[in-house]
């Protein structure tokens, strides 16, 4: 016997009949509607600081007061008072520095944590996750005295060390946990082949950890370059970073918000390229452990 | 080429379980033993203590006479081949086959000429560009063999290197790793828990459970010839029906009887078996292989004394034989823990000729081939054969 098939012509009716505005099917159309509405609305508000700053950077002061027009003034005024290149400078400059020591740290310590056995490592592993916990207002001010005890205060060497201290615990966790998720046949694979550990972490380890070490440096750039508390303690003015910086502007008896906004925009341009750039990745790393 | 011995060696984790109980076993040059048990029971640990990945509890692993429980993995010269297949992602089949011999410092040339060769011999050629993540299963099962062969190593170690791939492939697989492992003559240790694959490939096959050693021979000779009851029933598919029986005297001589059934026991099977006597008037495990049961009706002339009378549960139908699975009196135990449920459930598996007209539901006249029947010590489980 044939199976029962449609004709053209009928299937064409049953794709315009009655079930196109089905309730079930009117319903899931409202309700793809609706989150569409939703995340429009969260958009909006994830964005409008951004268009404001844009918006006002390209004022004067006058032009800020009466919120129209637009022109260079802000500009003019933040280069003025301001030695903008120098302060991005030392931003990256300490950037730079303090994540080659956290990644220096956390994917060794990381690889130990996860491939080596040795006594105690859970209980170290334990110690270390735990500094994440500890909130860094509560140990500033002890901190600060320890690194001018060390006269570590009047260079760059100082943040350096406390951006590094701060974030490599987080990417010790990460970075182990990472390691964790490579098969232990393919490190003892490697043993076999011939490689010590020391090599075996630079040849197969480091290479297939790229994607958690994109992720650490992206959410590491972001939270060096953005941080405002250590650069403006522990750095002398000479060396001060650009958010520190623009922290001075504000400081005196009147703010310039154009200026101000400006300096915005100029310093948050380095955290979009690095996040663009590694996006992909850090997607990736922070998903990392999910399921296989 | 060379010769691997173990001499009782022993491995006990620091929570005091041991993994492996003094095993001795020597693997001569050029042979291919496998390790084969259920799952835990050691076989891994003892080829991952070979390859130097696990320390040594006690004992001593020599290879070409020279101890190396001392000595790191990568001075054993030995190439391994995982069950994941362990390749290195972020690089390409030819790299990963070419990676220990770069770092052996083998020259560029010769590197070339290594890897075209294993790549010939395991039809890689195509793929040598590819990373793993393009390869299909049998591919990178390939790839792992390929990285083993251009290291022209001592020995061979295999942890269950089929055992990722689909049944098909597997069964192709395994004839190649054969017909490699003979072609090269590497001495080569193969783990797996599957006992036809360890049949079919092992030059000899040493079975393990719980950490011991249990009997290592010919495959031939481990079916035919099983040192204890848990050989006798790990080998074999379907396996050896293990049967609580008494041996005894009667008039026409040596009789077998269990439930209500009794077997003439010939005179070339007591002279087989000379530790049987010291059992008679006790109780024995009896051991018949599935094929040893067979339908007297299809023609092939039985003794009225080996014929019992079975109450066929079920039939199943393979196409090239039935399985006909019959009630019975008790079945022996071979696992304490689980005795009573064996009790219970004793059933009797005859392996028959398609032919056969026994039906579920019918009580049936079986023959056995009593010639072939085994007998073990109930106590000890060991076999009653001299």
């Amino acid at each position: 016997m044939a199976a029962p098939s449609l004709t053209p012509e009928r299937r064409a009716a049953t794709r315009q009949g009655p079930g196109r505005w089905s309730p079930r099917r009117l319903r899931r159309k409202t309700g793809t509607w609706g989150l569409f509405a939703l995340m429009l609305l969260v958009a909006v508000v994830m964005l409008y600081p951004f268009w404001y700053i844009i918006d006002n950077a390209f004022r004067s002061g006058t032009q800020f007061d009466r919120q129209s027009g637009h022109s260079l003034g802000g500009w003019r005024e933040l280069f003025a008072n301001l030695p903008v290149a120098g302060q991005m400078l030392n931003s990256t400059l300490v950037c730079v520095a303090a994540i080659a020591i956290i990644l220096l740290v956390s994917t060794t310590s990381g690889f130990a944590f996860a491939k080596l056995r040795y006594r105690g490592s859970g209980i170290v592993f334990l110690l270390v996750v735990s500094a994440l916990m500890v909130p860094l207002q509560s140990i500033i001010i002890p901190e600060y005295i320890n690194l001018a005890k060390l006269n570590l205060t009047s260079s760059y060497l100082g943040a350096i060390l406390v951006y590094a201290a701060l974030g490599t615990p987080f990417a010790t966790f990460l970075m182990a946990t990472y390691y964790r998720g490579i098969s232990d046949e393919l490190i003892e694979a490697a043993i076999i082949d011939g490689l010590g550990y020391e090599r075996t972490f630079v040849q197969i380890a480091l290479p297939l950890s790229l994607p958690a070490i994109a992720t650490i440096t992206v959410l590491q750039f972001i939270q060096i370059w953005d941080d405002l508390l250590v650069g403006l303690l522990f750095l002398p003015p000479g060396q001060r970073t650009i958010t520190a910086g623009l922290a001075t502007l504000s400081a005196g008896r009147t703010t310039s918000i154009p200026a101000l906004m400006a300096g915005s925009l100029i310093s948050a341009v380095p955290a979009i390229v690095v996040y663009l750039i590694f996006q992909r990745h850090l997607v990736k790393g922070l998903t990392l452990g999910m399921g296989k | 080429m060379s010769r691997i011995e173990l001499d009782a060696v022993t491995k006990q984790y620091p929570d005091g379980t041991t993994a492996v109980r003094a095993l001795d076993l020597a693997v001569s040059d050029g042979e291919l033993l496998v390790l084969v048990g259920p799952s835990g029971c050691g076989k891994t640990t003892a080829l991952r203590m070979i390859a130097g990945l696990e320390d040594i509890t006690s004992g001593t692993i020599s290879i070409d006479g020279r101890p190396v429980n001392d000595v790191e993995p990568r001075h054993r010269d030995i190439a391994m081949v995982f069950q994941s297949y362990a390749l290195y992602p972020h690089l390409s089949v030819y790299d990963n086959m070419a990676f220990s011999l770069k770092y052996r410092k083998t020259g560029k040339s010769e590197i070339k000429k290594r890897v075209a060769e294993a790549a010939r011999i395991l039809e890689l050629e195509p793929y040598l560009e590819r990373k793993p993540r393009q390869l299909s299963g049998g591919q990178r099962q390939r790839v792992a063999m390929g990285r083993a062969i251009v290291r022209q190593p001592r020995a061979f170690l295999m942890d269950e290197p089929l055992s990722n791939l689909d049944a098909k492939l597997r069964v192709q697989m395994r004839a190649e790793i054969a017909q490699l492992q003979r072609g090269l003559g590497t001495t080569t240790i193969y783990v797996t828990h599957d006992q036809t694959e360890a049949m079919t490939l092992g030059t000899r096959v040493a079975v393990i459970s719980g950490g011991v050693l249990q009997q290592v021979a010919p495959p031939g000779e481990l079916y035919r010839r099983p040192a204890n009851l848990f050989v006798a029933s790990f080998i074999g598919s379907p396996a050896m029906n293990l049967i609580d029986a008494r041996f005894e005297r009667s008039d026409g001589g040596p009789v077998v009887t269990f439930g209500e059934h009794r077997l003439a026991v010939p005179q070339s099977v007591l002279a087989a078996h000379p530790a049987l006597d010291r059992h008679l008037g006790g109780e024995i495990v009896l051991g018949i292989r599935p094929e040893h049961l067979y339908d007297p009706a299809l023609g092939r002339p039985a003794d009225p004394e080996s014929v019992i009378s079975l109450a066929i549960r079920l039939r199943e139908e393979l196409g090239s034989e039935v399985h006909a699975h019959a009630a019975i009196g008790r079945a022996a135990h071979v696992d304490q823990a689980t005795a009573d449920d064996v009790h219970s459930l004793a059933t009797l598996v005859a392996r028959m000729d398609p032919r056969t007209e026994i039906a579920e539901g019918q009580t049936a006249a079986v023959a056995v081939d009593t010639a072939e029947l085994h007998f073990f010590d109930k106590e000890s489980g060991a076999s009653l054969r001299g």
